[in-house]
Protein backbone atom coordinates (compact mmCIF):
# COMPACT_ATOMS: atom_id res chain seq x y z
CA UNK A 1 0.00 0.00 0.00
CA UNK A 2 1.83 2.94 -1.03
CA UNK A 3 1.12 6.11 0.85
CA UNK A 4 2.43 8.26 -1.71
CA UNK A 5 -0.19 7.68 -4.30
CA UNK A 6 -2.32 10.76 -3.74
CA UNK A 7 -5.67 8.90 -3.27
CA UNK A 8 -6.61 11.51 -0.85
CA UNK A 9 -10.17 10.16 -0.83
CA UNK A 10 -9.10 7.12 1.34
CA UNK A 11 -7.20 9.73 3.87
CA UNK A 12 -8.92 10.16 7.02
CA UNK A 13 -6.33 12.59 7.81
CA UNK A 14 -3.71 14.68 5.50
CA UNK A 15 -1.03 17.36 6.05
CA UNK A 16 0.10 19.25 3.38
CA UNK A 17 3.54 21.21 4.73
CA UNK A 18 1.95 22.73 7.88
CA UNK A 19 4.21 25.26 9.92
CA UNK A 20 3.56 26.31 13.61
CA UNK A 21 4.69 29.01 14.97
CA UNK A 22 4.65 29.56 19.16
CA UNK A 23 3.99 32.90 20.47
CA UNK A 24 4.46 34.05 16.89
CA UNK A 25 7.99 33.89 16.93
CA UNK A 26 9.13 30.24 17.93
CA UNK A 27 9.22 28.06 14.03
CA UNK A 28 8.26 24.53 16.19
CA UNK A 29 7.23 22.61 13.09
CA UNK A 30 8.68 23.56 9.69
CA UNK A 31 7.10 22.52 6.59
CA UNK A 32 5.38 18.70 7.90
CA UNK A 33 3.22 16.26 5.75
CA UNK A 34 1.64 13.30 7.15
CA UNK A 35 -1.52 11.17 5.85
CA UNK A 36 -3.16 8.77 7.73
CA UNK A 37 -5.31 6.62 5.88
CA UNK A 38 -9.04 5.34 6.67
CA UNK A 39 -8.99 2.64 9.10
CA UNK A 40 -4.82 3.09 9.26
CA UNK A 41 -2.73 2.96 12.17
CA UNK A 42 0.47 5.31 11.36
CA UNK A 43 2.49 6.41 13.99
CA UNK A 44 4.95 9.64 14.52
CA UNK A 45 8.52 9.13 15.72
CA UNK A 46 11.13 11.20 16.85
CA UNK A 47 13.21 12.05 19.88
CA UNK A 48 12.71 14.81 22.51
CA UNK A 49 11.40 18.31 21.44
CA UNK A 50 11.17 17.06 17.38
CA UNK A 51 7.81 18.65 17.18
CA UNK A 52 5.58 15.48 17.36
CA UNK A 53 3.29 16.53 20.23
CA UNK A 54 2.96 20.19 17.96
CA UNK A 55 1.92 18.28 15.25
CA UNK A 56 -0.96 16.63 17.17
CA UNK A 57 -2.16 19.78 18.86
CA UNK A 58 -2.23 21.39 14.98
CA UNK A 59 -4.40 18.71 13.71
CA UNK A 60 -6.84 19.05 17.27
CA UNK A 61 -6.64 22.70 17.20
CA UNK A 62 -5.19 22.53 21.07
CA UNK A 63 -2.54 24.91 19.93
CA UNK A 64 -4.63 27.56 19.98
CA UNK A 65 -4.46 26.93 24.09
CA UNK A 66 -0.68 27.42 23.91
CA UNK A 67 -0.52 30.40 21.86
CA UNK A 68 0.57 28.65 18.98
CA UNK A 69 -0.71 28.88 15.16
CA UNK A 70 -0.81 26.96 12.34
CA UNK A 71 1.32 29.63 10.05
CA UNK A 72 1.13 27.73 6.48
CA UNK A 73 -0.02 24.60 4.97
CA UNK A 74 -3.27 22.65 5.33
CA UNK A 75 -5.09 20.23 7.57
CA UNK A 76 -7.78 18.00 5.87
CA UNK A 77 -10.15 16.05 7.87
CA UNK A 78 -12.60 13.49 6.15
CA UNK A 79 -11.62 15.95 3.30
CA UNK A 80 -12.66 19.16 4.79
CA UNK A 81 -10.33 21.41 5.30
CA UNK A 82 -10.92 22.50 9.18
CA UNK A 83 -7.90 24.95 10.33
CA UNK A 84 -10.41 27.68 11.30
CA UNK A 85 -12.46 24.94 13.67
CA UNK A 86 -12.69 25.52 17.77
CA UNK A 87 -11.10 22.58 19.20
CA UNK A 88 -14.37 21.33 20.36
CA UNK A 89 -15.71 21.47 17.21
CA UNK A 90 -12.94 18.99 16.01
CA UNK A 91 -14.04 16.49 18.39
CA UNK A 92 -17.49 16.55 17.43
CA UNK A 93 -16.31 16.20 13.82
CA UNK A 94 -14.55 12.88 14.86
CA UNK A 95 -11.32 14.01 15.96
CA UNK A 96 -9.91 13.01 19.35
CA UNK A 97 -6.60 13.96 21.11
CA UNK A 98 -5.33 11.69 24.19
CA UNK A 99 -2.73 14.96 25.24
CA UNK A 100 0.67 13.67 26.91
CA UNK A 101 0.99 12.99 30.38
CA UNK A 102 -1.98 11.03 30.54
CA UNK A 103 -3.97 14.20 31.90
CA UNK A 104 -6.65 12.48 33.93
CA UNK A 105 -9.54 14.65 35.47
CA UNK A 106 -8.04 13.43 39.08
CA UNK A 107 -10.80 14.84 41.17
CA UNK A 108 -13.03 13.20 39.45
CA UNK A 109 -13.86 9.38 39.27
CA UNK A 110 -13.52 7.22 36.58
CA UNK A 111 -16.66 6.97 35.85
CA UNK A 112 -17.26 10.29 35.82
CA UNK A 113 -14.07 11.17 33.47
CA UNK A 114 -15.87 8.94 30.99
CA UNK A 115 -18.98 10.62 31.51
CA UNK A 116 -17.46 14.47 30.96
CA UNK A 117 -16.40 13.15 27.64
CA UNK A 118 -19.80 12.05 25.98
CA UNK A 119 -20.95 14.21 23.59
CA UNK A 120 -23.84 15.94 25.07
CA UNK A 121 -26.59 15.42 22.27
CA UNK A 122 -26.02 11.50 23.24
CA UNK A 123 -28.82 9.44 25.52
CA UNK A 124 -28.35 8.43 28.94
CA UNK A 125 -29.02 4.55 27.74
CA UNK A 126 -26.22 5.56 24.66
CA UNK A 127 -23.49 6.59 27.59
CA UNK A 128 -23.78 4.04 29.91
CA UNK A 129 -23.81 1.29 27.59
CA UNK A 130 -20.25 3.16 26.03
CA UNK A 131 -18.84 3.18 29.44
CA UNK A 132 -19.81 -0.67 29.87
CA UNK A 133 -17.85 -0.88 26.44
CA UNK A 134 -15.09 0.84 28.17
CA UNK A 135 -14.96 -1.01 31.02
CA UNK A 136 -14.49 -4.32 28.91
CA UNK A 137 -11.53 -3.00 27.37
CA UNK A 138 -10.26 -2.09 30.38
CA UNK A 139 -11.50 -4.25 33.20
CA UNK A 140 -9.11 -2.68 35.53
CA UNK A 141 -10.98 0.43 35.54
CA UNK A 142 -14.41 -1.43 36.07
CA UNK A 143 -12.65 -2.05 39.49
CA UNK A 144 -11.71 1.53 40.31
CA UNK A 145 -14.71 3.09 38.85
CA UNK A 146 -15.47 5.18 41.95
CA UNK A 147 -11.94 5.96 42.97
CA UNK A 148 -10.34 9.19 42.36
CA UNK A 149 -8.64 9.15 39.49
CA UNK A 150 -5.82 10.84 40.66
CA UNK A 151 -4.71 8.06 42.66
CA UNK A 152 -5.22 5.67 40.27
CA UNK A 153 -1.77 3.83 38.65
CA UNK A 154 -0.13 5.17 35.36
CA UNK A 155 -1.09 2.57 33.31
CA UNK A 156 -4.84 2.99 34.59
CA UNK A 157 -4.89 6.50 33.95
CA UNK A 158 -3.55 6.02 30.43
CA UNK A 159 -6.33 3.25 29.92
CA UNK A 160 -8.68 6.07 31.28
CA UNK A 161 -7.44 9.07 29.43
CA UNK A 162 -7.82 5.95 26.24
CA UNK A 163 -11.42 5.73 27.06
CA UNK A 164 -12.24 8.74 27.82
CA UNK A 165 -11.23 9.69 24.45
CA UNK A 166 -12.65 6.78 22.93
CA UNK A 167 -16.05 8.70 25.07
CA UNK A 168 -16.07 11.41 22.29
CA UNK A 169 -16.95 8.52 19.57
CA UNK A 170 -13.96 9.44 17.29
CA UNK A 171 -13.09 8.35 13.75
CA UNK A 172 -9.13 9.53 14.02
CA UNK A 173 -7.74 8.83 17.56
CA UNK A 174 -4.52 10.44 18.12
CA UNK A 175 -2.45 8.95 20.99
CA UNK A 176 0.50 11.19 22.55
CA UNK A 177 3.16 8.80 24.15
CA UNK A 178 0.52 6.17 25.82
CA UNK A 179 3.83 4.02 26.53
CA UNK A 180 5.56 6.83 28.53
CA UNK A 181 6.93 5.50 31.76
CA UNK A 182 4.76 2.03 31.52
CA UNK A 183 6.09 -0.87 32.10
CA UNK A 184 6.12 -3.38 28.73
CA UNK A 185 3.27 -5.38 30.00
CA UNK A 186 1.12 -2.60 29.74
CA UNK A 187 2.24 -1.14 27.03
CA UNK A 188 1.30 -4.35 24.92
CA UNK A 189 -2.13 -4.79 26.62
CA UNK A 190 -3.32 -0.90 26.14
CA UNK A 191 -1.57 -1.08 22.57
CA UNK A 192 -3.26 -4.28 22.10
CA UNK A 193 -6.54 -2.85 22.63
CA UNK A 194 -6.37 -0.40 20.56
CA UNK A 195 -5.46 -2.17 17.72
CA UNK A 196 -8.08 -4.45 18.55
CA UNK A 197 -10.43 -1.28 18.37
CA UNK A 198 -9.08 -0.43 15.13
CA UNK A 199 -9.71 -3.68 13.59
CA UNK A 200 -13.24 -4.32 15.14
CA UNK A 201 -14.58 -0.39 14.44
CA UNK A 202 -12.10 1.09 11.76
CA UNK A 203 -11.15 3.31 13.74
CA UNK A 204 -7.80 5.44 12.70
CA UNK A 205 -4.91 5.87 14.84
CA UNK A 206 -2.62 8.25 14.58
CA UNK A 207 0.15 7.09 17.56
CA UNK A 208 3.05 9.65 18.47
CA UNK A 209 5.63 7.46 20.12
CA UNK A 210 9.60 7.82 21.20
CA UNK A 211 9.07 3.70 21.82
CA UNK A 212 9.71 2.80 18.33
CA UNK A 213 9.88 -0.22 18.68
CA UNK A 214 6.35 -1.12 20.42
CA UNK A 215 4.93 1.49 17.85
CA UNK A 216 6.17 -0.13 14.63
CA UNK A 217 4.60 -3.46 15.86
CA UNK A 218 1.35 -2.08 15.25
CA UNK A 219 0.93 0.87 12.91
CA UNK A 220 1.30 0.05 9.07
CA UNK A 221 3.66 3.32 8.33
CA UNK A 222 5.51 5.72 10.21
CA UNK A 223 7.14 9.05 9.77
CA UNK A 224 10.53 10.11 10.93
CA UNK A 225 10.06 13.56 12.84
CA UNK A 226 13.58 15.16 13.55
CA UNK A 227 13.66 19.03 13.98
CA UNK A 228 9.98 19.95 13.26
CA UNK A 229 10.88 18.03 9.88
CA UNK A 230 9.96 14.70 8.63
CA UNK A 231 13.02 13.07 7.79
CA UNK A 232 12.17 9.79 6.77
CA UNK A 233 8.63 8.05 5.85
CA UNK A 234 8.22 4.65 5.28
CA UNK A 235 6.31 0.98 6.00
CA UNK A 236 6.59 -0.01 9.33
CA UNK A 237 8.42 -3.26 8.45
CA UNK A 238 10.83 -1.18 6.43
CA UNK A 239 11.55 0.85 8.92
CA UNK A 240 12.22 -1.95 11.79
CA UNK A 241 14.79 -3.11 8.95
CA UNK A 242 16.78 0.24 9.26
CA UNK A 243 19.52 0.57 10.54
CA UNK A 244 19.99 3.82 11.73
CA UNK A 245 16.63 3.46 12.79
CA UNK A 246 17.87 0.64 15.35
CA UNK A 247 20.92 2.17 16.15
CA UNK A 248 18.95 5.33 17.43
CA UNK A 249 16.59 3.11 19.59
CA UNK A 250 18.61 0.09 20.33
CA UNK A 251 21.04 2.58 22.22
CA UNK A 252 23.70 2.15 19.83
CA UNK A 253 23.42 5.93 19.09
CA UNK A 254 25.37 7.09 21.91
CA UNK A 255 23.57 9.68 22.75
CA UNK A 256 23.61 10.60 18.79
CA UNK A 257 20.99 12.22 16.94
CA UNK A 258 19.33 11.40 13.93
CA UNK A 259 20.71 14.67 12.00
CA UNK A 260 24.29 13.75 13.36
CA UNK A 261 23.99 10.35 11.61
CA UNK A 262 25.37 10.74 8.57
CA UNK A 263 24.16 8.46 5.73
CA UNK A 264 21.02 8.89 7.25
CA UNK A 265 20.62 12.74 6.25
CA UNK A 266 21.62 11.36 2.55
CA UNK A 267 18.89 9.06 2.54
CA UNK A 268 16.30 11.56 3.95
CA UNK A 269 13.15 12.43 2.03
CA UNK A 270 11.82 16.24 2.24
CA UNK A 271 8.24 15.84 1.94
CA UNK A 272 7.85 19.54 2.48
CA UNK B 1 -19.18 32.86 82.23
CA UNK B 2 -23.42 32.53 81.23
CA UNK B 3 -23.62 29.43 79.20
CA UNK B 4 -26.92 30.54 77.44
CA UNK B 5 -25.54 33.66 76.54
CA UNK B 6 -22.44 31.75 75.19
CA UNK B 7 -24.44 29.38 73.17
CA UNK B 8 -26.54 31.84 71.88
CA UNK B 9 -22.95 34.17 70.64
CA UNK B 10 -22.42 30.55 69.20
CA UNK B 11 -25.37 29.92 67.21
CA UNK B 12 -26.09 34.15 66.40
CA UNK B 13 -22.30 33.70 65.11
CA UNK B 14 -22.83 30.67 63.00
CA UNK B 15 -25.86 32.04 61.49
CA UNK B 16 -24.27 35.36 60.38
CA UNK B 17 -21.30 33.17 59.05
CA UNK B 18 -23.88 31.14 57.06
CA UNK B 19 -24.56 34.23 55.62
CA UNK B 20 -21.02 35.26 54.86
CA UNK B 21 -21.31 31.86 53.08
CA UNK B 22 -23.54 33.17 50.77
CA UNK B 23 -21.15 35.07 49.57
CA UNK B 24 -18.12 32.61 49.44
CA UNK B 25 -20.09 30.08 47.72
CA UNK B 26 -20.46 33.12 44.58
CA UNK B 27 -16.78 33.43 44.73
CA UNK B 28 -16.27 29.17 44.97
CA UNK B 29 -18.29 28.98 41.81
CA UNK B 30 -16.23 31.00 39.53
CA UNK B 31 -12.83 30.18 40.91
CA UNK B 32 -13.39 26.29 40.86
CA UNK B 33 -14.05 27.03 36.70
CA UNK B 34 -11.26 29.34 36.09
CA UNK B 35 -9.42 29.76 39.27
CA UNK B 36 -9.84 33.62 39.46
CA UNK B 37 -11.15 35.00 42.73
CA UNK B 38 -13.42 37.64 41.38
CA UNK B 39 -13.44 40.55 43.55
CA UNK B 40 -16.43 41.89 41.83
CA UNK B 41 -18.44 39.27 43.96
CA UNK B 42 -19.12 41.91 46.49
CA UNK B 43 -20.38 44.18 43.55
CA UNK B 44 -22.30 41.85 42.08
CA UNK B 45 -24.10 41.07 45.51
CA UNK B 46 -25.16 44.83 45.53
CA UNK B 47 -26.21 45.02 42.08
CA UNK B 48 -27.90 41.70 42.86
CA UNK B 49 -30.07 43.71 45.37
CA UNK B 50 -30.40 46.94 43.73
CA UNK B 51 -32.14 44.88 40.59
CA UNK B 52 -34.73 43.40 42.63
CA UNK B 53 -35.47 46.46 44.30
CA UNK B 54 -35.69 48.32 40.62
CA UNK B 55 -38.89 45.41 40.26
CA UNK B 56 -40.48 45.78 43.55
CA UNK B 57 -39.91 49.57 44.18
CA UNK B 58 -39.60 51.46 41.66
CA UNK B 59 -41.66 49.20 39.50
CA UNK B 60 -43.70 48.29 42.51
CA UNK B 61 -43.88 44.56 41.39
CA UNK B 62 -44.40 41.70 44.39
CA UNK B 63 -40.78 40.11 45.59
CA UNK B 64 -41.88 36.69 44.21
CA UNK B 65 -41.92 38.34 40.66
CA UNK B 66 -38.89 40.83 41.23
CA UNK B 67 -36.30 37.94 42.45
CA UNK B 68 -36.35 35.47 39.84
CA UNK B 69 -36.64 38.47 37.32
CA UNK B 70 -33.89 39.56 38.54
CA UNK B 71 -31.82 36.22 38.88
CA UNK B 72 -32.54 35.82 35.21
CA UNK B 73 -31.05 39.60 34.61
CA UNK B 74 -27.95 38.80 36.42
CA UNK B 75 -27.46 35.65 35.18
CA UNK B 76 -27.27 37.19 31.56
CA UNK B 77 -24.99 39.65 33.29
CA UNK B 78 -22.84 37.25 34.78
CA UNK B 79 -21.97 35.67 31.60
CA UNK B 80 -21.71 38.95 29.62
CA UNK B 81 -19.08 40.58 31.69
CA UNK B 82 -17.32 37.02 31.05
CA UNK B 83 -18.17 37.11 27.31
CA UNK B 84 -17.00 40.59 27.39
CA UNK B 85 -14.20 41.35 30.00
CA UNK B 86 -12.45 38.26 30.91
CA UNK B 87 -12.58 35.61 27.64
CA UNK B 88 -9.99 37.57 26.20
CA UNK B 89 -7.53 37.63 29.02
CA UNK B 90 -7.34 33.56 29.17
CA UNK B 91 -3.69 32.39 29.38
CA UNK B 92 -2.76 36.31 30.65
CA UNK B 93 -1.36 36.37 33.97
CA UNK B 94 -3.49 36.08 36.85
CA UNK B 95 -2.49 39.53 37.89
CA UNK B 96 -3.57 40.84 34.40
CA UNK B 97 -7.37 38.85 35.48
CA UNK B 98 -7.56 40.11 39.41
CA UNK B 99 -7.09 43.69 38.34
CA UNK B 100 -9.70 43.31 35.37
CA UNK B 101 -12.10 41.78 38.43
CA UNK B 102 -11.74 44.86 40.34
CA UNK B 103 -11.91 47.05 37.39
CA UNK B 104 -15.78 45.65 37.12
CA UNK B 105 -15.99 46.16 40.59
CA UNK B 106 -15.45 49.98 40.54
CA UNK B 107 -17.20 49.62 37.50
CA UNK B 108 -20.38 48.28 39.13
CA UNK B 109 -19.97 50.31 42.56
CA UNK B 110 -20.18 53.95 40.58
CA UNK B 111 -22.94 52.63 37.92
CA UNK B 112 -25.05 51.54 41.16
CA UNK B 113 -24.28 54.87 42.37
CA UNK B 114 -24.86 56.84 39.67
CA UNK B 115 -28.79 54.95 39.03
CA UNK B 116 -29.48 54.71 42.66
CA UNK B 117 -27.30 57.00 44.70
CA UNK B 118 -26.37 56.51 48.23
CA UNK B 119 -28.79 56.66 50.62
CA UNK B 120 -29.66 53.21 51.94
CA UNK B 121 -33.00 51.65 51.25
CA UNK B 122 -34.39 48.62 52.61
CA UNK B 123 -35.84 45.29 50.79
CA UNK B 124 -38.90 44.82 52.71
CA UNK B 125 -38.61 41.13 52.84
CA UNK B 126 -41.34 40.71 55.18
CA UNK B 127 -39.77 38.54 57.54
CA UNK B 128 -40.93 39.69 61.26
CA UNK B 129 -38.65 41.45 63.82
CA UNK B 130 -40.01 40.15 66.55
CA UNK B 131 -37.86 38.09 68.79
CA UNK B 132 -37.93 34.49 68.11
CA UNK B 133 -36.29 32.35 71.22
CA UNK B 134 -34.62 28.59 70.58
CA UNK B 135 -35.11 27.22 74.43
CA UNK B 136 -33.80 30.27 76.25
CA UNK B 137 -30.96 31.98 73.15
CA UNK B 138 -32.39 34.72 71.65
CA UNK B 139 -32.10 34.35 67.66
CA UNK B 140 -32.65 36.90 64.14
CA UNK B 141 -35.30 35.60 62.24
CA UNK B 142 -33.51 36.83 58.94
CA UNK B 143 -30.61 35.62 59.70
CA UNK B 144 -32.44 32.46 59.85
CA UNK B 145 -33.77 32.84 56.69
CA UNK B 146 -30.60 33.62 55.54
CA UNK B 147 -29.08 30.56 56.38
CA UNK B 148 -31.62 28.33 55.56
CA UNK B 149 -30.81 29.95 51.49
CA UNK B 150 -27.20 29.25 51.87
CA UNK B 151 -27.61 25.70 53.17
CA UNK B 152 -30.25 25.27 50.10
CA UNK B 153 -27.68 26.40 48.05
CA UNK B 154 -25.03 24.08 48.97
CA UNK B 155 -27.36 21.38 49.11
CA UNK B 156 -28.60 22.33 45.60
CA UNK B 157 -24.75 22.82 44.07
CA UNK B 158 -23.60 19.30 45.61
CA UNK B 159 -26.63 18.01 43.45
CA UNK B 160 -26.18 19.87 40.16
CA UNK B 161 -22.22 19.02 40.45
CA UNK B 162 -23.29 15.34 40.00
CA UNK B 163 -25.20 16.00 37.08
CA UNK B 164 -23.82 15.81 33.68
CA UNK B 165 -23.82 19.48 33.42
CA UNK B 166 -22.07 19.34 36.67
CA UNK B 167 -19.58 16.97 36.16
CA UNK B 168 -18.16 18.83 33.09
CA UNK B 169 -18.01 22.13 35.32
CA UNK B 170 -15.75 19.92 37.68
CA UNK B 171 -13.58 18.73 34.91
CA UNK B 172 -12.86 22.02 33.43
CA UNK B 173 -11.97 23.21 37.18
CA UNK B 174 -9.19 19.94 37.06
CA UNK B 175 -7.71 20.43 33.89
CA UNK B 176 -8.59 23.06 31.10
CA UNK B 177 -6.64 21.72 28.28
CA UNK B 178 -7.98 18.22 28.81
CA UNK B 179 -11.03 19.33 28.68
CA UNK B 180 -10.68 21.09 25.52
CA UNK B 181 -9.07 17.61 24.18
CA UNK B 182 -12.48 16.08 24.67
CA UNK B 183 -14.58 18.40 23.13
CA UNK B 184 -16.16 20.58 26.42
CA UNK B 185 -16.41 23.99 25.60
CA UNK B 186 -14.59 25.28 28.70
CA UNK B 187 -15.78 28.95 27.56
CA UNK B 188 -18.99 28.21 28.04
CA UNK B 189 -18.57 26.32 31.41
CA UNK B 190 -16.37 29.57 32.37
CA UNK B 191 -19.37 31.74 31.38
CA UNK B 192 -22.26 29.51 33.21
CA UNK B 193 -19.80 29.52 36.66
CA UNK B 194 -20.40 33.98 36.30
CA UNK B 195 -24.08 33.33 35.40
CA UNK B 196 -24.88 31.14 38.58
CA UNK B 197 -22.52 33.43 40.57
CA UNK B 198 -24.24 36.05 39.61
CA UNK B 199 -27.76 34.24 40.42
CA UNK B 200 -26.27 33.57 44.14
CA UNK B 201 -25.30 36.78 44.33
CA UNK B 202 -29.26 37.93 44.17
CA UNK B 203 -29.84 35.68 46.72
CA UNK B 204 -27.19 37.14 48.33
CA UNK B 205 -28.02 40.83 48.22
CA UNK B 206 -31.44 40.43 49.25
CA UNK B 207 -30.91 38.88 52.18
CA UNK B 208 -28.02 40.70 53.17
CA UNK B 209 -30.28 43.84 52.05
CA UNK B 210 -32.75 42.84 54.48
CA UNK B 211 -30.13 42.68 57.00
CA UNK B 212 -28.34 46.06 56.72
CA UNK B 213 -30.34 47.91 53.73
CA UNK B 214 -29.29 48.03 50.38
CA UNK B 215 -27.04 50.72 49.49
CA UNK B 216 -22.62 51.03 48.71
CA UNK B 217 -21.52 49.01 51.46
CA UNK B 218 -23.46 45.62 50.51
CA UNK B 219 -19.95 45.73 48.03
CA UNK B 220 -18.01 45.22 51.33
CA UNK B 221 -19.31 42.14 52.02
CA UNK B 222 -16.56 40.80 49.43
CA UNK B 223 -13.70 40.84 52.59
CA UNK B 224 -16.06 38.70 54.60
CA UNK B 225 -16.47 36.40 51.59
CA UNK B 226 -13.09 36.22 50.46
CA UNK B 227 -11.88 35.26 53.96
CA UNK B 228 -14.22 32.46 54.36
CA UNK B 229 -13.75 31.18 50.94
CA UNK B 230 -10.19 31.71 51.73
CA UNK B 231 -10.20 29.52 54.41
CA UNK B 232 -12.27 27.13 52.82
CA UNK B 233 -10.31 26.31 50.26
CA UNK B 234 -11.55 28.82 47.75
CA UNK B 235 -12.81 25.84 45.32
CA UNK B 236 -14.67 24.05 47.47
CA UNK B 237 -18.46 24.85 48.27
CA UNK B 238 -18.66 22.59 51.19
CA UNK B 239 -15.26 24.61 52.34
CA UNK B 240 -17.83 27.79 51.71
CA UNK B 241 -20.07 26.46 54.35
CA UNK B 242 -17.94 25.26 57.04
CA UNK B 243 -15.55 27.95 57.04
CA UNK B 244 -18.25 30.66 56.96
CA UNK B 245 -19.92 29.02 60.54
CA UNK B 246 -16.24 29.13 61.61
CA UNK B 247 -15.62 32.33 60.97
CA UNK B 248 -18.85 33.69 61.97
CA UNK B 249 -18.40 31.91 65.76
CA UNK B 250 -14.86 33.19 65.75
CA UNK B 251 -16.00 36.53 65.20
CA UNK B 252 -19.15 36.93 67.65
CA UNK B 253 -17.42 34.64 70.82
CA UNK B 254 -14.28 36.33 70.43
CA UNK B 255 -15.13 39.87 69.84
CA UNK B 256 -17.32 39.33 73.03
CA UNK B 257 -14.13 37.98 74.70
CA UNK B 258 -11.66 40.70 73.65
CA UNK B 259 -13.98 44.32 72.79
CA UNK B 260 -13.78 44.90 76.90
CA UNK B 261 -9.92 44.74 76.22
CA UNK B 262 -9.80 46.51 72.82
CA UNK B 263 -12.46 48.71 73.50
CA UNK B 264 -14.55 47.90 70.74
CA UNK B 265 -13.98 46.99 66.99
CA UNK B 266 -12.29 43.45 67.24
CA UNK B 267 -14.70 42.02 64.76
CA UNK B 268 -12.63 43.26 61.89
CA UNK B 269 -9.22 42.31 63.65
CA UNK B 270 -10.54 38.57 63.87
CA UNK B 271 -11.43 37.96 60.18
CA UNK B 272 -8.19 39.53 59.36
CA UNK B 273 -6.44 37.25 61.55
CA UNK B 274 -8.07 34.49 59.94
CA UNK B 275 -7.18 35.47 56.68
CA UNK B 276 -3.64 36.44 57.38
CA UNK B 277 -2.84 33.23 59.33
CA UNK B 278 -5.01 30.98 56.59
CA UNK B 279 -2.60 32.24 54.09
CA UNK B 280 0.05 31.53 56.45
CA UNK B 281 -0.53 28.35 57.44
CA UNK B 282 -2.48 26.21 55.01
CA UNK B 283 -2.77 28.38 52.12
CA UNK B 284 -5.03 25.79 50.55
CA UNK B 285 -7.84 26.17 53.53
CA UNK B 286 -9.76 23.56 55.25
CA UNK B 287 -10.79 22.03 52.24
CA UNK B 288 -8.77 23.23 48.69
CA UNK B 289 -7.71 20.92 46.97
CA UNK B 290 -4.60 22.75 45.21
CA UNK B 291 -2.11 24.75 46.58
CA UNK B 292 -3.25 28.30 46.20
CA UNK B 293 0.09 29.78 45.20
CA UNK B 294 -0.80 30.46 41.55
CA UNK B 295 -2.79 32.96 42.50
N1 LIG C 1 3.77 25.96 24.31
C1 LIG C 1 4.94 26.14 23.69
N2 LIG C 1 5.46 27.38 23.56
C2 LIG C 1 6.65 27.55 22.93
N3 LIG C 1 7.37 26.57 22.40
C3 LIG C 1 6.91 25.31 22.49
C4 LIG C 1 5.68 25.03 23.14
N4 LIG C 1 5.47 23.70 23.09
C5 LIG C 1 6.51 23.18 22.44
N5 LIG C 1 7.38 24.15 22.06
C6 LIG C 1 8.62 23.93 21.32
O1 LIG C 1 8.33 23.32 20.10
C7 LIG C 1 9.26 22.30 19.80
C8 LIG C 1 8.56 20.98 19.60
O2 LIG C 1 7.97 20.59 20.81
P1 LIG C 1 7.02 19.32 20.94
O3 LIG C 1 6.42 19.35 22.28
O4 LIG C 1 6.10 19.29 19.79
O5 LIG C 1 8.07 18.13 20.82
P2 LIG C 1 7.84 16.57 21.00
O6 LIG C 1 8.34 15.94 19.75
O7 LIG C 1 6.47 16.28 21.38
O8 LIG C 1 8.84 16.24 22.17
P3 LIG C 1 8.69 15.21 23.39
O9 LIG C 1 9.02 13.87 22.86
O10 LIG C 1 9.69 15.68 24.37
O11 LIG C 1 7.30 15.31 23.89
C9 LIG C 1 10.25 22.27 20.95
O12 LIG C 1 11.39 23.00 20.56
C10 LIG C 1 9.54 22.98 22.06
O13 LIG C 1 10.44 23.67 22.87
MG1 LIG D 1 5.61 15.56 23.04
Amino acid sequence: MAQNDSNTKDMILSLNSIEVLYDSVLLAIKGVSVEVPRGGMVALLGSNGAGKSTTLKAISGLLKAERGKVSRGEIKFDGKLIGDILPQDRVALGICHVIEGRRVFDHLTPDENLEAAAPISMSRAKIKSEKERMYEYFPRLAERKSAQSGYLSGGEQQMLAIGRALMTQPRLLMLDEPSLGLAPFLVAEIFGIIQRINKEQGLSVLLVEQNAVAALEIVSHGYLIENGRVVMHDTAGALKENSDIQEFYLGGGEGKNFHEIKHYSRRKRWLS
Amino acid sequence: MDWIFLSELTVNGALTGLLYSLVAIGLVLIYKSSAVPNLAQGALTMTGAYVVLAFSHNLGWPLWVAIPLAAVIMFLLGMGIERVALRRLAGRPIVMILMMTMGIDIFLRGTTLAIWGGSSRSVNLGVSYDPFFLGDMLLSRIHIVGAAVAIALFVGFLLFFRTRLGIRLRAISDDYLASWSIGISVERGVGLSWGLASVVAVATGVIWGEVQGVDQSLSVLLLKGLTVAVLGGLDSIVGAIVAGIILGILESVGADFLDPFVGGGSRDLIVAAVLILTVMIRPHGLFGRHDIERV
